[in-house]
Protein backbone atom coordinates (compact mmCIF):
# COMPACT_ATOMS: atom_id res chain seq x y z
CA UNK A 1 0.00 0.00 0.00
CA UNK A 2 1.64 3.42 -1.11
CA UNK A 3 1.70 5.84 1.95
CA UNK A 4 0.77 9.60 2.51
CA UNK A 5 2.43 12.06 0.89
CA UNK A 6 3.32 15.59 2.37
CA UNK A 7 3.85 18.42 0.19
CA UNK A 8 4.17 21.92 2.08
CA UNK A 9 0.36 22.41 3.09
CA UNK A 10 -1.45 19.34 1.39
CA UNK A 11 -1.49 16.07 2.27
CA UNK A 12 -2.00 12.88 -0.40
CA UNK A 13 -3.58 9.68 0.61
CA UNK A 14 -4.75 6.65 -1.24
CA UNK A 15 -8.46 5.79 -0.62
CA UNK A 16 -8.17 4.21 2.29
CA UNK A 17 -9.56 5.13 5.67
CA UNK A 18 -6.67 3.64 7.25
CA UNK A 19 -4.87 6.98 6.43
CA UNK A 20 -7.58 8.87 7.84
CA UNK A 21 -5.87 9.61 11.34
CA UNK A 22 -2.47 10.67 8.82
CA UNK A 23 -4.81 13.10 7.62
CA UNK A 24 -6.32 14.02 11.31
CA UNK A 25 -2.98 14.65 12.58
CA UNK A 26 -1.19 16.66 9.54
CA UNK A 27 -4.65 19.19 9.48
CA UNK A 28 -4.58 19.82 13.54
CA UNK A 29 -0.64 20.53 13.35
CA UNK A 30 -0.85 22.98 10.88
CA UNK A 31 -4.11 24.43 12.36
CA UNK A 32 -2.25 24.96 15.77
CA UNK A 33 0.94 26.19 13.83
CA UNK A 34 -1.99 29.46 12.87
CA UNK A 35 -2.86 29.53 16.53
CA UNK A 36 -6.10 28.03 16.02
CA UNK A 37 -8.70 27.93 19.57
CA UNK A 38 -9.13 24.21 19.85
CA UNK A 39 -12.68 24.06 19.67
CA UNK A 40 -12.45 25.37 16.02
CA UNK A 41 -9.68 22.88 15.18
CA UNK A 42 -12.07 20.14 16.18
CA UNK A 43 -14.73 21.71 14.05
CA UNK A 44 -12.63 22.01 11.08
CA UNK A 45 -11.63 17.89 11.83
CA UNK A 46 -14.69 17.12 11.81
CA UNK A 47 -15.38 18.23 8.56
CA UNK A 48 -12.51 17.48 6.82
CA UNK A 49 -12.84 13.54 7.87
CA UNK A 50 -16.26 13.42 6.29
CA UNK A 51 -14.99 15.07 3.29
CA UNK A 52 -11.92 12.65 2.81
CA UNK A 53 -14.23 9.52 3.73
CA UNK A 54 -16.73 11.11 0.94
CA UNK A 55 -13.86 11.38 -1.01
CA UNK A 56 -12.46 7.92 -0.50
CA UNK A 57 -15.54 5.61 -0.50
CA UNK A 58 -18.17 7.98 -3.28
CA UNK A 59 -15.78 9.71 -5.30
CA UNK A 60 -12.78 7.34 -5.28
CA UNK A 61 -15.21 4.17 -5.30
CA UNK A 62 -12.02 2.82 -2.56
CA UNK A 63 -10.02 2.38 -5.52
CA UNK A 64 -6.43 2.35 -3.78
CA UNK A 65 -4.90 3.81 -7.29
CA UNK A 66 -6.68 7.05 -6.71
CA UNK A 67 -5.85 9.50 -4.29
CA UNK A 68 -7.36 11.97 -2.02
CA UNK A 69 -5.63 15.73 -1.65
CA UNK A 70 -5.84 17.91 1.31
CA UNK A 71 -4.30 21.46 1.04
CA UNK A 72 -4.69 23.71 4.13
CA UNK A 73 -3.83 27.39 4.15
CA UNK A 74 -5.17 30.67 6.23
CA UNK A 75 -6.74 33.95 4.43
CA UNK A 76 -6.76 36.70 6.26
CA UNK A 77 -9.18 35.46 9.18
CA UNK A 78 -10.45 32.42 7.65
CA UNK A 79 -8.69 28.63 7.55
CA UNK A 80 -9.68 27.11 3.75
CA UNK A 81 -9.61 23.29 3.26
CA UNK A 82 -9.62 21.59 -0.16
CA UNK A 83 -10.66 18.34 -0.42
CA UNK A 84 -10.07 16.59 -4.12
CA UNK A 85 -10.81 13.46 -5.02
CA UNK A 86 -9.89 11.53 -8.59
CA UNK A 87 -13.80 9.90 -9.10
CA UNK A 88 -17.28 10.60 -11.01
CA UNK A 89 -17.96 12.79 -8.32
CA UNK A 90 -21.10 12.68 -6.51
CA UNK A 91 -24.15 14.91 -6.03
CA UNK A 92 -24.66 16.04 -2.66
CA UNK A 93 -28.68 17.25 -3.85
CA UNK A 94 -29.69 13.46 -3.97
CA UNK A 95 -28.46 12.79 -0.41
CA UNK A 96 -31.56 12.54 1.71
CA UNK A 97 -31.92 14.96 4.35
CA UNK A 98 -30.63 13.35 7.83
CA UNK A 99 -32.56 14.87 9.70
CA UNK A 100 -35.93 14.08 8.32
CA UNK A 101 -37.84 11.69 10.77
CA UNK A 102 -37.52 8.40 8.66
CA UNK A 103 -33.75 8.37 8.12
CA UNK A 104 -32.85 9.59 11.72
CA UNK A 105 -32.04 6.17 12.39
CA UNK A 106 -29.64 5.67 9.55
CA UNK A 107 -26.19 4.80 10.14
CA UNK A 108 -24.63 7.11 7.16
CA UNK A 109 -25.89 10.04 5.19
CA UNK A 110 -25.68 12.79 7.10
CA UNK A 111 -21.35 14.18 6.63
CA UNK A 112 -22.29 16.73 4.13
CA UNK A 113 -25.21 17.85 6.24
CA UNK A 114 -22.66 18.02 9.59
CA UNK A 115 -19.92 20.10 7.55
CA UNK A 116 -22.41 22.30 6.14
CA UNK A 117 -23.13 22.90 9.66
CA UNK A 118 -19.93 23.17 11.38
CA UNK A 119 -17.96 25.23 8.39
CA UNK A 120 -18.58 29.20 7.48
CA UNK A 121 -18.82 27.72 3.35
CA UNK A 122 -19.19 25.08 1.84
CA UNK A 123 -18.74 25.03 -2.58
CA UNK A 124 -18.27 22.24 -4.42
CA UNK A 125 -17.08 22.17 -7.81
CA UNK A 126 -17.79 18.74 -9.82
CA UNK A 127 -15.39 18.48 -12.51
CA UNK A 128 -14.33 15.51 -15.64
CA UNK A 129 -11.11 14.93 -12.89
CA UNK A 130 -12.96 14.87 -9.39
CA UNK A 131 -14.94 16.51 -6.99
CA UNK A 132 -12.78 19.03 -5.25
CA UNK A 133 -14.63 20.87 -2.07
CA UNK A 134 -13.76 23.57 -0.59
CA UNK A 135 -14.72 24.73 2.96
CA UNK A 136 -13.95 27.89 5.11
CA UNK A 137 -14.06 28.81 8.81
CA UNK A 138 -13.77 32.12 10.28
CA UNK A 139 -10.52 31.39 13.09
CA UNK A 140 -9.81 34.61 14.45
CA UNK B 1 -9.17 5.41 19.43
CA UNK B 2 -8.92 3.00 22.43
CA UNK B 3 -11.72 1.25 24.32
CA UNK B 4 -11.71 -0.07 27.96
CA UNK B 5 -14.83 -2.09 29.18
CA UNK B 6 -16.43 -3.14 32.61
CA UNK B 7 -19.35 -4.38 34.22
CA UNK B 8 -21.95 -2.52 36.82
CA UNK B 9 -24.58 -4.11 38.18
CA UNK B 10 -25.04 -6.37 34.81
CA UNK B 11 -24.70 -3.26 32.47
CA UNK B 12 -21.96 -3.50 30.04
CA UNK B 13 -20.33 -0.23 30.22
CA UNK B 14 -17.74 0.83 27.17
CA UNK B 15 -15.40 3.49 27.59
CA UNK B 16 -14.02 4.76 24.13
CA UNK B 17 -10.81 7.24 24.48
CA UNK B 18 -9.87 9.35 21.88
CA UNK B 19 -11.75 10.07 18.56
CA UNK B 20 -13.77 8.38 16.48
CA UNK B 21 -13.62 9.25 12.53
CA UNK B 22 -13.76 6.05 10.58
CA UNK B 23 -11.23 3.71 9.86
CA UNK B 24 -9.64 0.73 11.85
CA UNK B 25 -9.65 2.49 14.84
CA UNK B 26 -13.88 2.59 14.47
CA UNK B 27 -14.30 -0.87 14.10
CA UNK B 28 -12.78 -1.16 17.74
CA UNK B 29 -16.30 0.44 19.18
CA UNK B 30 -18.40 -1.43 16.85
CA UNK B 31 -17.27 -4.87 17.13
CA UNK B 32 -17.42 -4.22 21.15
CA UNK B 33 -21.14 -3.23 20.92
CA UNK B 34 -21.94 -6.18 18.72
CA UNK B 35 -19.31 -8.78 20.98
CA UNK B 36 -22.34 -7.62 23.91
CA UNK B 37 -25.20 -8.12 21.81
CA UNK B 38 -23.97 -11.86 20.69
CA UNK B 39 -23.31 -12.30 24.33
CA UNK B 40 -26.45 -12.07 25.30
CA UNK B 41 -25.82 -8.37 27.10
CA UNK B 42 -28.90 -6.12 26.35
CA UNK B 43 -28.19 -2.85 28.81
CA UNK B 44 -25.21 -1.33 27.61
CA UNK B 45 -23.90 2.27 28.65
CA UNK B 46 -21.29 4.27 26.53
CA UNK B 47 -19.00 6.64 28.33
CA UNK B 48 -18.06 9.54 26.14
CA UNK B 49 -16.22 11.42 28.56
CA UNK B 50 -12.66 10.95 26.81
CA UNK B 51 -13.91 11.12 23.61
CA UNK B 52 -12.44 14.23 21.96
CA UNK B 53 -14.72 14.31 19.02
CA UNK B 54 -16.43 11.90 16.81
CA UNK B 55 -17.85 12.65 13.19
CA UNK B 56 -20.91 11.27 11.34
CA UNK B 57 -19.13 7.54 11.28
CA UNK B 58 -19.16 7.60 15.21
CA UNK B 59 -22.70 8.82 15.28
CA UNK B 60 -23.92 5.88 12.64
CA UNK B 61 -21.97 3.42 15.17
CA UNK B 62 -23.85 4.98 18.18
CA UNK B 63 -27.00 4.08 15.93
CA UNK B 64 -26.09 0.56 14.93
CA UNK B 65 -25.55 -0.59 18.69
CA UNK B 66 -28.31 1.45 19.41
CA UNK B 67 -31.38 -0.05 17.05
CA UNK B 68 -29.53 -3.92 17.25
CA UNK B 69 -30.34 -3.66 21.02
CA UNK B 70 -33.68 -2.00 20.77
CA UNK B 71 -34.20 -4.75 17.81
CA UNK B 72 -33.24 -7.54 21.04
CA UNK B 73 -35.06 -6.08 23.43
CA UNK B 74 -32.22 -4.16 24.78
CA UNK B 75 -31.26 -0.37 25.05
CA UNK B 76 -28.03 1.90 24.57
CA UNK B 77 -27.50 5.13 26.67
CA UNK B 78 -25.07 7.43 26.93
CA UNK B 79 -23.17 9.47 29.73
CA UNK B 80 -20.57 12.00 30.67
CA UNK B 81 -21.63 13.47 26.90
CA UNK B 82 -18.92 16.31 25.97
CA UNK B 83 -20.21 19.45 24.95
CA UNK B 84 -18.75 18.60 20.94
CA UNK B 85 -20.40 15.40 20.88
CA UNK B 86 -23.97 17.51 22.56
CA UNK B 87 -23.66 19.69 20.16
CA UNK B 88 -23.32 17.18 16.99
CA UNK B 89 -26.38 15.44 18.49
CA UNK B 90 -28.30 18.41 18.75
CA UNK B 91 -27.90 19.59 14.89
CA UNK B 92 -28.44 16.45 13.95
CA UNK B 93 -31.49 15.54 16.36
CA UNK B 94 -30.15 12.46 17.21
CA UNK B 95 -30.82 14.10 20.68
CA UNK B 96 -34.28 13.01 20.02
CA UNK B 97 -33.11 9.25 19.83
CA UNK B 98 -30.35 8.49 22.19
CA UNK B 99 -30.99 9.05 26.14
CA UNK B 100 -28.22 10.88 27.75
CA UNK B 101 -27.17 11.00 31.37
CA UNK B 102 -24.32 13.20 33.67
CA UNK B 103 -22.91 10.32 34.60
CA UNK B 104 -22.54 6.66 34.15
CA UNK B 105 -23.78 6.48 37.91
CA UNK B 106 -26.99 8.24 36.23
CA UNK B 107 -26.92 5.90 33.62
CA UNK B 108 -26.66 2.47 35.55
CA UNK B 109 -29.80 3.70 37.92
CA UNK B 110 -31.76 4.62 34.48
CA UNK B 111 -32.00 0.68 33.41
Amino acid sequence: MRKPTIINNSIRIPSSEEHLPDVDSFLEGILRGYGVEETIIADIAISVTELVINGIIHGNGSNPDKDVTVAISKKDANVEVVVQDQGDGFNPDEIENPIDAKNLLKEVGRGIFIVKSLMDSVAIDRTTRGTRITITKKVS
Amino acid sequence: MNLNDYERDGIAVLEPRGKIMGGPDATILHEKLHECIEKGQKKVIIDLARVEWMNSTGLGILISGLTTLRNNGGELKLANVTDKIQSLLTITKLVTVFEAFDSVDEAVSSF
